[in-house]
């Protein structure tokens, strides 16, 4: 009866919080949750502002240094003209990348929500990109753009596609850059594909009956059904996915390594060649958190519409 | 073949003992008692001009019975190489109860194990250093100064570019271990289809012969100009050199690209390049070894491993593959090689028993069962390695002969500044190679003004922020 009356009696904000901090499940939630707020704090936010505070420092290997305020920073912009390159090289790689990814990680979601045979074999394949160890991937397509024994290039040749030899894929600016991109579209392209179906799952199938009962096209139907009931995952996707990109360390430094002559230097691999060959901790530093005000910026404004939505 | 400037006669290295283990332990012992003391103290200073008074007597360093040694090294292009390190490794260990484990990765990867290594205080007891990162990673290198006294009493002078790597503020921090000289391998069957009786001498002679092989309709002589840790290096750095270029002067501060001797190195290569030379800046060091044995090319700058592949394992174009020196340019022969050496981290518990293993490898009998084994593709970094039967041995093959050759005019890039954290940045960012690629893009027509600016200014970044 007591339990019941204070179920229904109303209480003040202040006191329901107090006793509800005050009891035992409240005490065993933040238990279970002292485990993930360790594990994010050790290896998430302490490297993070580690990284922060090194970026303003002059440390190198073996030798912490001392702080120098924006030194790096102005070094970055104002001398060292591969960063500008990498710089650019980073928002051009991402941009377009995401575009495509973003276009094709749709197609594939809208086919692999179709009834059709072998569709779970469908599924599991075009998985693979994604589960394979990028650096693995990343070395078979070396190969597949070698100049020497491209597969791609023998194959447009036979095609009739391009002439022989094909292109130098890696020999030029312009089409190394391209490579890189086509690489992580190929390996990005999956996560969306697959988070896009998750999503697709989820819209209720009586909505699109009752709009063909409507009248409704494919095209009306996928412009006002689908993408607005997507629209939380697909905020979700493009932002995780442009982190990862902007940050994506590995396909360029395996294919490219910033060759030819430094046109192909991303931010990560840049930040890597002064930190770890070149033993500058802080100017590596500097150029690696250099683009954390516009992601931080990025995320809010995500999340901000996410939850506007809602 | 002339003789260069880098073949004149060194004294030091005149220097030449015939060594057996036994010898070694024995004359290292006198060495600790103090009755070889004054060759030693010379060797102390780290150079005959300096003073060496204070100087302690070199001791022998003693292997510890039931120590665990990890030693770090590069992936040998020879394998075999590797087989016959880590026998000796094992045969040391089975003779002093010591665990030796050799760890092996790809040589574009190992600075980045290094670097961790050097930055965690923890890892290998040894670690194989490449070019300058003695001078990169000085603090967290065990003086091993003595050691290296002990092997210049028994074998003479170290090589110079050894010495120049290893030696940071007049303290060994490394053992010098090996060279590995790089040197042209060619087909002499399109050579001599092209009418070319012999490897080019000089530059021009190479632009005429990459015109006459493309005349004949034949492969090309092919080099990377992208981001290879050592074919691009050792090709264009002697290239610029060879023109009286430099990035820096011998102060190591100022920045000296912006030359007339930088153009006309540039413009050399253009010309060779529009004559018929092919340059490749995608290409990373396995890549011209592949390119020569799927018989894609003519000839390219490599270190031995393509001619010893051809001669021990592939056996396809071997007879018709010959080798030549790097060719000379108007102010003479230059030469760089890859160059390896050892160093025994501060952090190792057993760093007592990692010298002594370092002292084992380098015995003079246990080296040349090891430059046999790895046929040449290895030179030895002291005056005793110098007669290597490898090269002048009876069974020698007289086809390996540019390979020893390329050894003496050798210098380290950067040079003639001394090597320091600066000269290897510079090396780590390619930067004069990619000065040359930019300048040899769209067939050697690229933008020669914009690219020497470039790398002045790159340079300038390096070697004039302050510190």
């Amino acid at each position: 009866m007591g339990i019941i009356a204070e179920r229904v009696a109303p209480q003040k904000p202040g006191y329901i919080r107090s006793r509800w901090l005050a009891s035992g499940e409240a005490r065993f939630g933040y238990l279970l949750l002292a485990p993930t707020l360790v594990m994010l704090g050790v290896f998430l936010a302490w490297p993070f502002l580690f990284g922060l505070w090194l970026s303003l420092t002059n440390a190198e290997l073996q030798n912490p240094g001392h702080f120098i305020g924006l030194a790096n920073f102005k070094f970055e912009f104002l001398v060292d003209r591969p960063f500008l390159q990498a710089f650019t090289n980073t928002f051009l790689y991402t941009g377009v990348t995401t575009v495509f990814k973003l276009g094709l990680g749709m197609v594939m979601a809208l086919l692999l929500n179709q009834v059709f045979p072998l569709q779970r074999f469908a599924r599991a394949a075009l998985l693979l990109p994604w589960i394979i160890p990028t650096v693995l991937s990343t070395l078979a397509w070396k190969w597949m753009f070698d100049p020497t024994f491209s597969v791609v290039n023998w194959a447009a040749v036979q095609l009739h596609l391009v002439g022989y030899p094909g292109p130098n894929w890696f020999g030029g600016t312009k089409t190394a850059l391209t490579a890189l991109m086509i690489v992580n579209i190929w390996r990005g392209m999956p996560f969306y594909g697959i988070s896009f179906l998750a999503g697709l799952q989820t819209i209720p199938v009586d909505l699109y009956e009752a709009a063909r009962v409507d009248g409704a096209s494919r095209w009306q139907q996928f412009l006002n059904i689908t993408v607005p009931l997507l629209r939380p995952v697909l905020l979700v996707v493009l932002m995780l996915s442009t982190i990862l990109t902007f940050a994506d360390f590995q396909v360029p430094f395996v294919l490219t390594n910033g060759a030819p002559f430094n046109s192909t230097h991303v931010l990560a691999t840049w930040a890597y060649q002064w930190g770890v060959p070149g033993g500058e901790i802080g100017l590596g530093a500097a150029v690696s958190v250099v683009l954390f005000p516009l992601l931080a910026v990025l995320v809010a404004g995500t999340l901000l519409l996410i939850r506007r939505r809602d | 073949m002339s003789e260069q400037a880098g073949d004149q006669k060194d004294p030091e290295r005149e220097v030449w003992f015939p060594w057996t283990r036994r010898k070694f332990l024995t004359a290292a012992s006198m060495a600790a008692a103090g009755l070889a003391a004054a060759p030693v103290l010379e060797a102390c200073g780290g150079g005959g001009n300096q003073s060496t008074s204070s100087t302690p007597a070199a001791k022998v360093p003693k292997p510890r019975s039931g120590a665990s040694i990890r030693l770090l090294q590069w992936v040998h292009f020879v394998p075999a190489a590797d087989a016959e390190f880590i026998r000796q490794c094992n045969e040391f260990g089975s003779k002093n109860n010591v665990k030796v484990a050799v760890e092996r990765i790809t040589a574009d990867q190992l600075q980045t194990k290094t670097a961790a290594a050097v930055e965690a205080s923890s890892g290998p007891d040894i670690i194989q250093m490449q070019y300058g990162w003695p001078h990169l990673y000085a603090s967290q290198c065990e003086d091993v100064t003595n050691d290296v006294n002990l092997l210049k009493q028994q074998l003479g002078a170290v090589a110079s570019v050894n010495d120049a790597f290893s030696k940071v503020d007049g303290v060994y921090r490394a053992v010098p271990y090996t060279i590995v000289p790089n040197a042209f391998t060619y087909r002499t069957d399109y050579f001599q289809k092209a009418g070319i009786a012999s490897w080019p001498k000089t530059w021009d002679d190479f632009t005429q012969a990459a015109g006459k092989l493309k005349a004949a309709g034949v492969p090309p002589i092919s080099q990377t100009d992208g981001h290879a840790y050592g074919d691009s290096l050792t090709m264009w750095n002697p290239v610029l050199w060879s023109f009286g270029g430099r990035e820096v002067n011998a102060d190591g501060k100022t920045v000296v690209i912006n030359s007339k001797e930088t153009r006309n190195a540039i413009k050399w290569a253009q010309k060779a390049v529009q004559a018929g030379f092919v340059v490749h800046p995608e290409w990373l060091d396995p890549d011209n070894n592949q390119a020569y044995h799927a018989d894609r090319i003519s000839a390219t700058l490599n270190g031995a491993s393509i001619y010893i592949r051809e001669k021990v394992e592939f056996h396809h174009f071997d007879k018709v593959s010959d080798n030549g020196i790097v060719p000379a340019g108007p102010k003479g022969l230059f030469t760089m090689n890859l160059i390896f050496d050892h160093a025994v981290m501060k952090y190792s518990p057993e760093k007592e028993t990692a010298r002594a293993l370092l002292l084992y490898l380098m015995d003079r009998d246990n080296y040349f069962k090891y430059t046999k084994i790895a046929g040449g593709y290895n030179a030895g970094p002291f005056a005793a390695f110098d007669n290597d039967p490898v090269f002048v041995g009876p069974d020698a093959d007289p086809k390996m002969k540019p390979f020893q050759q390329v050894v003496k005019p050798g210098k380290w890039p950067g040079w003639p500044a001394p090597p320091s954290k600066q000269t290897a940045q510079a090396q780590t960012q390619y930067i004069t190679a990619d000065m040359f690629a930019k300048s040899l893009q769209n067939n050697g027509t690229g933008d020669l003004e914009s690219a020497v600016k470039e790398a002045e200014s790159r340079l300038k970044a390096i070697f004039e922020r302050p510190s």
